[in-house]
């Protein structure tokens, strides 16, 4: 490895070290191990030294100094300079320094020898021999066709390297972990507003905060981790006296932080959503201005559910879309949106014989049987809290309000939706879409205090590509892209594992041949286990890269292939905590441990094999073309490139002195404040990034047409609607004596399963549990620590599954409801062994437990029995 | 003379156990162990329930019943308020242990290298002791073997000898070279200051004079150094909710 820059503090004389005879010992006898050697071992000159890097576990890459003694990691620490994590870290953050060192990690390439689909027996092989073995296994169906080679990630921290220029170079199938985390959620945003993200509130100008689901001081928002989310939350409240409403099963999530908890029954967030458009709009808050000119709510909308269009200009490029027809008040007639002086959002008009109504007339009638009585019902709360959450958001709204923000007027609107993973339901895209309409309805989307998607307001091409979605006929790819079933599809490895169980139900000929799985571990982290252990076996060859043998690996992998944990070089990636801008990367602590590699090096090193690392097109092409490489800065085509020399000449390009050294010094390249015209929607040029916002879905219903006149069942259309629209979840049809719903969660201690072989974490997160209302208990005879089996209901198939646990009470959850974290449930390493079940083990996957967008959902009906 | 003290705002703690965490790694203490403690605390009845979060650090009193009980002087209190525990004296009877109201002392029952091993982490497996020379843990802290202060005596910072009592040290090996307690430098929501109470613009002053404050368990006299801010003290009522593993596994 060359050599790295960095502060070094080396001290002058030897450690004085404590006398060797201790008074206990003599009490005891006891020889004091460990005293000694650690004594020994410290009595010599003490080299210290600071290396910059990020934290190798969580999502947003916090900055971090590592101290060394003499080359050996002693602790981590939060680097000061880093927007996201301004010199603290998470217990995970510190944490894993245990993993760097684990005796656990797998130390060499291992090559299976026993059979598949149980516990398995490897030997060690060289890097050669495995990598040879992978090659020639992935060059095979390389040649049969690209798209079989199915790579699939749980993580990736450096997405040039590998979703990128790997998935591209090679042509294979890619599948991410989002339809487990919140996709659908980054769907709803995207076909509604066009930014890439899901929902969270401007901290610092946000006055009053919908906290919807689990994640505020669990897990943050969907482009932070977490430090950043609760230092901006605390500062919001001691500053701006944020009030934040928290709407979810569990009050856990925001703790003291909650100025009030709606404690809603799962699966029902729609209906109250719909309540509390109804509800602004019964009140008389509605933004009309925003309404009539950034969004389709002016739209006239025909009979058939179609927009009616005018004709196309004559100079118009070819596939352009026909202007979308508004009745424009102010001349009596239907014109052209950008055409009319004071557009209707209400009424019904003859459009040369078309009876039409504005969309949002359609919105307004949509809501309308969606009372707060009504949906207090489903929800099981009053009426009178989703009344009062309307007035104050309307209120807090201030419609009409504007702010000078950097010189510049933005109106004002500080209400906020947080929604991240609550997506995670049956209901889950609609239920986005209609909580962006209550965001909506006052103006917020892009306001200053309001809501936003993404920390810009840059457009996702997914909106365009919304605009018209595409349902082909079968036969259909192994994902369902394209498909009847899914016409927006987040690419879902459930629906993966229920196709190659039987293809011929979904009208699908080829199956993935070889897989090869990238810091995933679907075994274990994804629902439902079943459907993994019935697939994975499948595959005529899995290529696993970890630096632990996960279950996937233990049960299904033929090849693994140790990688380095911060030993490595990834990125770039993202340092900014949405109002700071900034870059980083991640530096090796040390040369990787034992005979692990980086990702980065073992890619090139198997695409050099497979013979696509080299020329146009190759890898070396593709990082050229997506980190970018430019000018004399891009690698040459013809040579192994050097993993820190392309990081070198990438910070070179963006002008940091010194390259790559700028990090080493630096450990993050603060580029400075984001201005307000790239955060908000309304004062962006063009406003919004040109995306119109789709209150009503039109191409939503044009797809339904298609699903149903392909034939597709009504399960997989009947969310596909123009406007969000309540039905009663799949799940609830199970019998009653399913009387509770599951829920699960995330622990602010773990990291989904990425963190379950850090034992110091489990120290902290305890065992698995089954948390419950203590009026549940005592109604089942159940106390704080008893055994109990908890039994889930499949509505649609019938099927039952088990799993065993032990309660833990807590008056923070609805009395229906019953939850478990996940991040149990593992067996290797031996350690998590006896650490309780996962709810993986139980949930259910596919029809009726997953979302119209292919993702999953996490809720499902269960009972509870003594144990 | 400084005179070390620790304000918690408990209206920003949100009971990660970020300072547990660093804690455990910073001091090397073995499985079960948590010199630095959060309580996770529920009050009230569905659906009034309410909930929070208190760190409860060594409350490093003024008037300190733990030394005054130390049959061997042992246990220790600095003149600037950090009250340590020396292993070369302890001889383990944990006397100290059961004068302490607050429960912040651990008596080391086993041999550390077992406590460690309970983890499943073998620092003596050969590869992982070529790269770290065997030390236990892998991230041994050399700084804990370090003779303290101007009395020059170890602090039960490091050694975790069998039948030795220890407990939180306000890092006294950080502060003695001008750092935080590593507790106060992690906290992602900077819910932890300390400083010298006597200065008036040291952080914790400037902190506990801007708020009101209380004290664990004030009314016993033993006047901590460790200062609540914001919430409320617990009662009897208070429920203690998602406990960590406070028994070793083997």
């Amino acid at each position: 490895m060359p050599e790295i820059t960095r502060r070094t503090f080396v001290k002058g004389s030897a450690v004085a070290v404590g006398g060797t005879a201790i008074a206990s010992k003599f009490l005891f006898g006891g020889l004091e191990t460990v005293q000694q050697t650690n004594t020994l071992l410290m009595a010599q000159q003490i080299q210290e030294d600071f290396v910059n890097t990020t934290c190798w576990i969580g999502k947003q890459d916090c900055g971090i100094v590592a101290r060394r003694v003499n080359g050996r990691l002693v602790s981590l620490e939060g680097l000061e300079a880093h927007p996201k994590n301004r010199g603290t870290l998470c217990p995970k953050g510190t944490a894993q320094i245990a993993a760097v060192y684990d005796p656990q990690r797998i130390k060499t390439p291992l090559i299976r020898t026993n059979g598949k689909g149980g516990p398995g027996e490897f030997r060690a092989a060289s890097w050669d021999e495995a990598l040879d073995l992978v090659a020639s296994k992935t060059k095979a169906v390389l040649e049969e066709d690209p798209k079989l080679l199915l790579w699939q990630k749980g993580r990736s921290k450096a997405k040039v390297f590998y979703d990128t220029a790997f998935v591209k170079a090679t042509g294979a199938t890619k599948l991410g972990h989002g339809a487990y985390c919140s996709d659908t959620g980054y769907r709803a945003a995207e076909y509604t507003l066009g930014p890439h993200g899901v929902l969270h509130p401007d901290f610092k100008y946000t006055r009053y905060l919908l906290s919807w689901g689990w994640n505020i001081t669990a897990a943050g928002g969907n482009k932070t981790c977490w430090i950043t989310w609760p230092q901006q939350m605390v500062e919001a409240r001691e500053k701006n006296g944020l009030k934040i409403i928290q709407i979810d099963p569990r009050l856990r999530p925001a703790g003291h932080f909650a100025d009030r908890w709606l404690p809603i029954r799962p699966s029902t967030d729609l209906a109250f959503a719909l309540a509390l458009c109804r509800e602004l709009i019964t009140l008389g808050f509605v933004d009309e201005p925003y309404l009539k000119a950034y969004t389709n709510s002016a739209h006239l909308v025909g009979p058939d559910g179609l927009i009616l269009r005018g004709d196309l200009p004559a100079d118009a490029e070819e596939g352009a879309e026909a202007p979308a027809l508004v009745w424009d008040q102010a001349s009596g007639q239907a014109v052209p949106h950008d055409e009319a002086a004071d557009p209707a959002l209400t009424g019904k008009y003859d459009v040369d014989g078309v009876a039409a109504k504005p969309a949002f007339q359609l919105f307004v009638e949509n809501v309308e049987p969606y009372t707060p009585e009504w949906a207090a019902e489903i929800c099981g709360l009053t009426a009178d809290s989703i009344r009062k959450v309307a007035a104050e958001f309307g209120e807090n709204a201030n419609i009409g309000a504007t702010i000078v923000v950097d010189g510049v007027e933005v109106p004002y609107r500080p209400v906020a939706i947080m929604a991240y993973h609550m997506a995670q339901q049956e209901l889950g895209f609609q239920a986005l879409r209609a909580m962006i309409m209550v965001s909506m309805l006052v103006g917020s989307p892009g306001a200053v205090g309001g809501q936003l998607v993404d920390f810009t307001w840059k457009i996702h091409k997914n909106y365009a590509k919304f605009g018209n979605l595409t349902v082909n006929e079968g036969p259909y790819d192994f994902t369902l892209a394209k498909s009847k079933f899914f016409p927006i599809n987040s690419g879902f490895p459930g629906i993966v594992a229920k196709v190659m169980q039987d293809p011929a139900k979904y009208e699908v000929e080829k199956l993935p041949k070889v897989a090869i799985l990238h810091y995933v571990n679907p075994l274990t982290a994804f629902p439902s286990q079943k459907d993994f252990l019935d697939t994975y076996g499948k595959f005529e060859f899995v290529a696993v890269l970890s630096p632990w043998l996960s279950e996937t690996a233990d049960y299904f992998a033929d090849v693994v292939l140790p990688t380095a944990t911060m030993e490595k070089y990834e990125g770039p990636m993202s340092a900014s905590d949405q109002y700071i801008d900034g870059k980083t990367l991640r530096l090796p602590v040390m040369d990787p441990l034992f005979e692990s590699r980086g990702e980065i090096d073992i890619y090139i090193d198997l695409c050099e094999r497979l013979g696509v690392l080299y020329g146009e097109g190759g890898y070396i092409d593709q990082i050229n073309k997506n980190l970018p490489l430019k000018d004399e800065f891009a690698l040459p085509l013809d040579q192994v490139p050097e993993v820190r020399d392309i990081f070198d000449r990438w910070s070179r390009m963006e002008g940091l002195e010194g390259g790559i050294e700028y990090f080493e010094r630096n450990g993050v390249w603060v580029k400075g404040p984001l201005p307000a015209t790239k955060r908000y929607g309304y004062v962006t040029d063009p406003p919004f990034g040109g995306a119109l916002h789709r209150l009503y879905g039109e191409s939503l219903l044009v797809a339904q047409k298609k699903q149903r006149e392909l034939g597709a069942d009504k399960i997989y259309w009947q969310d596909y609607t123009a406007l969000p629209t309540w039905r009663t979840p799949t799940m609830e049809s199970s019998p009653p004596e399913y009387d509770l719903t599951l829920i699960s969660y995330k622990l602010i201690e773990q990291k989904q399963s990425r963190t379950s072989m850090i034992p110091l974490l489990t120290e902290l997160s305890g065992i698995q549990r089954l948390d419950m209302n203590p009026e549940t208990a005592s109604k089942l005879g159940i106390e704080e620590g008893d055994d109990v089996i908890v039994e889930s209901h499949n509505a649609v198939t019938g099927e039952t599954r088990q799993l065993r646990t032990v309660v833990a009470l807590t008056s923070g959850f609805r009395p229906d409801v019953v939850g478990m974290p996940h991040h149990f449930g593992g067996w290797s390493p031996d350690r998590n062994k006896g650490l309780g079940p996962s709810p993986n083990e139980i949930y259910f996957t596919g029809e009726g437990y997953m979302v119209c967008t292919a993702d999953q959902s996490f809720h499902v009906k269960v009972r509870v029995l003594k144990g | 003379m400084a005179k070390y003290a620790m304000a918690v705002d408990l209206d920003r703690c949100q009971g990660c156990r970020g300072c547990m965490e660093a804690c455990k790694i910073e001091n090397n203490t073995p499985q079960a162990v948590f010199w630095m403690y959060v309580f996770r605390t529920e009050t009230g009845e569905y659906p009034d329930t309410k909930m929070s979060f208190l760190p409860r650090p060594c409350q490093h009193c003024n008037n300190p019943p733990c030394v005054k009980v130390c049959p061997v002087g042992a246990r220790f209190r600095r003149e600037d308020g950090i009250v340590l525990t020396d292993p070369e004296r302890c001889i383990g009877c944990r006397y100290c242990e059961v004068a302490c109201p607050y429960g912040v002392n651990y008596y080391n029952w086993r041999k550390p290298d077992a406590a460690f091993g309970a983890y499943d982490m073998d620092y003596s497996d050969p590869d992982v002791a070529a790269v770290t020379g065997g030390v236990i843990p892998s991230y041994k802290n050399p700084d804990l073997d370090l003779l303290q202060g101007d009395e020059q005596r170890l602090t039960a910072g490091g050694a975790h000898s069998v039948g030795v009592m220890e407990k939180c040290t306000f890092c006294v090996h950080r502060v003695d070279k001008g750092l935080n307690p590593a507790c106060v430098d992690v906290c992602p929501v900077h819910a932890l200051h300390f400083g010298d109470i006597e200065d008036p613009e040291s952080p914790v002053s400037v902190y506990l004079r801007e708020r009101s404050s209380f004290k664990l368990l004030d009314e016993l006299g033993t006047d901590p150094s460790v200062i609540y801010v914001g919430g409320a003290p617990p009662g009897s009522e208070t429920r203690e909710i998602e406990r960590p593993l406070t028994e070793v596994r083997s």
